[in-house]
């Protein structure tokens, strides 16, 4: 195995590669702001007691969860145009399928620490006479909130993972500038293997905070 | 713009086709990722420091990197590196079953590490050798644990298949991409595809809550 | 008042003299710390007979699991020495790890712990039998005859072919009770096993050890029941902070005790009786 590893080649690209690497964070941060508020809401909804508002909420949730994300990102570039008539720019258009997908998945974190808080706490917020409102707001979301933020960073670095399927569809992100590059240069491996470190770099960090956040959580909890 | 779900039907053997190539993906790097996944896993609680970081970083790579990345540096790099030829079967099999390994053996970590401690205790209160005890206790346990979250898994693991369409292989998500660009009609195709990939994933998904609350409960604390 | 079943067993009001003291257990200066400031065992010094029942009562923190734990080689002791049978049992060593022990002692002493203590994957009778037909060489035979002996004796032969998650809590003690008697240990260290239970099912577990109490087995018990403390035990021994402070027979240490520290915990615990 004595391959000559050559990066000469990138000489001059590296603007293109800050050019899609920016796109790919913008991908990424705007799905994430909407995945974490819209997730919430759609949380909300799934908890609320009248059936039909649950409904539509919980076959949102599925429908994102049981489909792959590139078919769903496939979906919306190709169906939206033909569907409706005004047209959304592809990142825009990114934007809004991966935000999507991150909502349904937020949600189904945010339910899953709302379910977490022992029922013991409600019952000593009705014993302590505290309004619902009041047992929701002091209560159950701060610790609803601590035990789903793990997983809800973990769905966030998800998403960075998941920007890259944008590059299927022709968004210039940073995997698709990489495609082109390797393709362009005849040198797979050194671009793919560049992007993939630049993918590593960015997530490693999430990851390794995730880690301490929950390690963090097991000591606060214990006994 | 009109909508007629009645022209998908011709084609369902095609998109058949596709389907049953995606499930033999699916499980054929399913069952080896798994087995993979447990051999990982026992490497992550060695004893020796730097099998435990090889097999971490292991894992942080494959977490780390979009599969997508995974797939096109296996397909297009690994022959380069190598400078032999590699089937693009091969090559789809190999990086879905490295990602299938990291993702379970991180699910097998968190089961053996959910046996209570206590369980620990007794088998030293019993004597109880250290072969006999992993044999014993420890392996079936964890096990029984991993079942729910590896079935989990294995529905990922169907879902993201669907990226081997991007080098080229026949599974369903290309298969429904290529009618739909044939036919210009990617609405009633591509929402075919994705009520495909639903009611296999969808039903499964309970399965694994209906596995988690009836069967489980029954042997494990 | 005994409100246990009435099982006839010899308690003390006097101390008997240190010349008929064979040294069965004896705890040497044993000391035991988590890091520099968390001390758990600091100097224990003890002495048990052959035909001892020793109780254990105290403040939570104050070294009683840690004496059991460690008298089962769960845990390591960093100072001092423990004796078994009159030989070298634990010796104290650095790390948390329990080192140099006596395997062959270890496997003559059995425990019982708090909770979670069954296999749940795992029935009953091979609860039972997977000990001393996978590491005390008893033929599969031998073995489950001897389960089902224990098993009638208990009143729970139905519950031979059951799963742990399929017994109340006070048949899961019970059968953890068996389980480590299935080995013919020499003595018995039980860690608050009735603490986690309801109270109709807490009696039901105390009988069984007042039963074993009766066939002369030693033991070791942590509890908090005081009653059933002043039922079984031949010396109640009085930890606090990891030192022990008082201890005597169940008669003189509830009626009399001497130290103020003592007598401060049973005016908590004690009830007017």
């Amino acid at each position: 195995m004595n391959y000559h590893f050559d990066f000469s080649f990138l000489d001059g690209k590296v603007g293109a590669l800050l050019g899609g690497l920016k796109i790919t964070l913008e991908l990424t941060l705007v799905s994430n702001l909407l995945g974490l508020t819209f997730g919430f809401l759609l949380c909300l909804t799934t908890l609320n007691r009248r059936a039909i508002v649950r409904w539509p909420a919980r076959m949102f949730i599925e429908f994102f969860r049981c489909t792959p994300a590139l078919l769903q990102i496939v979906w919306f570039f190709y169906c939206i145009p033909m569907m409706f008539d005004f047209f959304i720019g592809p990142i825009a258009l990114g934007i809004i399928a991966l935000g999507l997908n991150l909502t349904a998945f937020n949600a189904e974190a945010y339910r899953a620490g709302v379910q977490a808080v022992p029922k013991e706490h409600l019952d000593a917020c009705v014993a302590l006479g505290l309004r619902p409102w009041q047992r929701t707001f002091y209560v159950v979301l701060p610790q609803a909130l601590r035990s789903a933020t793990p997983i809800l960073m973990t769905n966030g670095i998800g998403a960075l993972q998941q920007s890259a399927l944008v590059a299927v569809v022709a968004v210039g992100d940073l995997m698709y500038v990489g495609n082109r590059l390797a393709t362009d240069a005849y040198r797979p491996l050194e671009t793919y293997t560049l992007i993939a470190v630049i993918y590593f770099a960015l997530s490693v960090p999430v990851a390794q905070l995730v880690r301490l956040i929950e390690r963090k959580q097991d000591f606060a909890t214990e006994r | 713009m009109s909508v007629n779900f009645a022209i998908v039907f011709p084609y369902w053997r095609v998109l058949l086709g596709g389907l049953m190539l995606t499930v033999a993906f699916t499980l054929g790097c399913a069952i080896a990722g798994s087995i993979g996944g447990f051999v990982l896993s026992l490497l992550r609680i060695s004893t020796n420091r730097w099998i435990k970081s090889a097999a971490a970083f292991y894992v942080e790579i494959f977490r780390g990197t979009p599969l997508l990345i995974q797939l096109f540096w296996m397909f297009f790099c690994l022959p380069v590196l190598f400078r032999i030829s590699i089937p693009p079967a091969l090559s789809v099999l190999l990086s879905l079953t490295m990602y299938m390994i990291a993702i379970t053996s991180e699910t097998f970590r968190g089961a053996l590490k959910s046996i209570a401690s206590e369980q620990h205790d007794a088998c030293i209160a019993l004597g109880l050798t250290p072969r006999v005890k992993v044999l014993y206790v420890i392996f079936p346990q964890g096990l029984l644990r991993a079942a729910p979250p590896l079935l989990s898994n294995v529905v990922s693991l169907f879902k993201e298949s669907a990226l081997i369409s991007s080098v080229g292989i026949a599974d369903l998500m290309l298969v429904g991409q290529n009618i739909s660009t044939n036919t210009a009609r990617p609405v009633e195709f591509l929402s075919a595809v994705g009520a495909i990939y639903f009611l296999v994933a969808f039903p499964l998904t309970r399965l694994v809550g209906v596995v988690e609350t009836r069967m489980l409960r029954r042997y494990t604390y | 008042m005994n409100a246990h079943t009435s099982i006839e067993i010899q308690t003390l009001d006097e101390e008997p003299s240190p010349e008929t003291y064979p040294a069965f257990v004896e705890l040497r200066d044993v000391y035991k710390s988590y890091g520099a400031n968390l001390v758990v065992m600091n100097a224990m010094t003890l002495d048990m007979r052959a035909d001892d029942r020793l109780v254990i009562i105290g403040p939570s923190g104050s070294g009683k699991s840690s004496l059991l734990r460690c008298m089962m080689g769960l845990e390591g002791i960093q100072g001092g020495e423990i004796r078994f049978q009159g030989r070298r049992y634990i010796q104290g060593g650095p790390g948390y790890a329990p080192t140099g022990i006596d395997r062959a002692l270890q496997r003559q002493i059995g425990m019982v712990f708090q909770h979670y203590t069954l296999f749940p994957h795992l029935s009953v009778l091979a609860n039972l039998i997977l000990a001393p037909v996978k590491v005390g060489g008893m033929s599969r035979q031998e073995a489950t005859e001897r389960a089902r002996a224990y098993l009638v004796r208990l009143g729970l032969e139905s519950k031979l072919l059951a799963y742990p998650s399929q017994l109340s809590g006070g048949q899961k003690q019970r059968v953890a009770i068996a389980r480590a008697l299935m080995l013919e240990p020499k003595l018995m260290l039980f860690d608050e096993v009735t603490s986690a239970l309801d109270p109709e099912m807490v009696i039901e577990v105390q009988n069984v050890m007042l039963q074993l109490a009766e066939q002369k087995m030693a033991m070791i018990i942590v509890t908090h029941d005081m009653h059933f403390a002043r039922d079984i035990a031949t010396r109640v021994v009085f930890c606090a902070n990891g030192s022990i402070v008082e201890q005597g027979p169940p008669g003189r240490l509830f009626r009399q005790p001497k130290e103020a520290r003592t007598r401060e915990f049973l005016e908590k615990v004690l009830h007017l009786d």
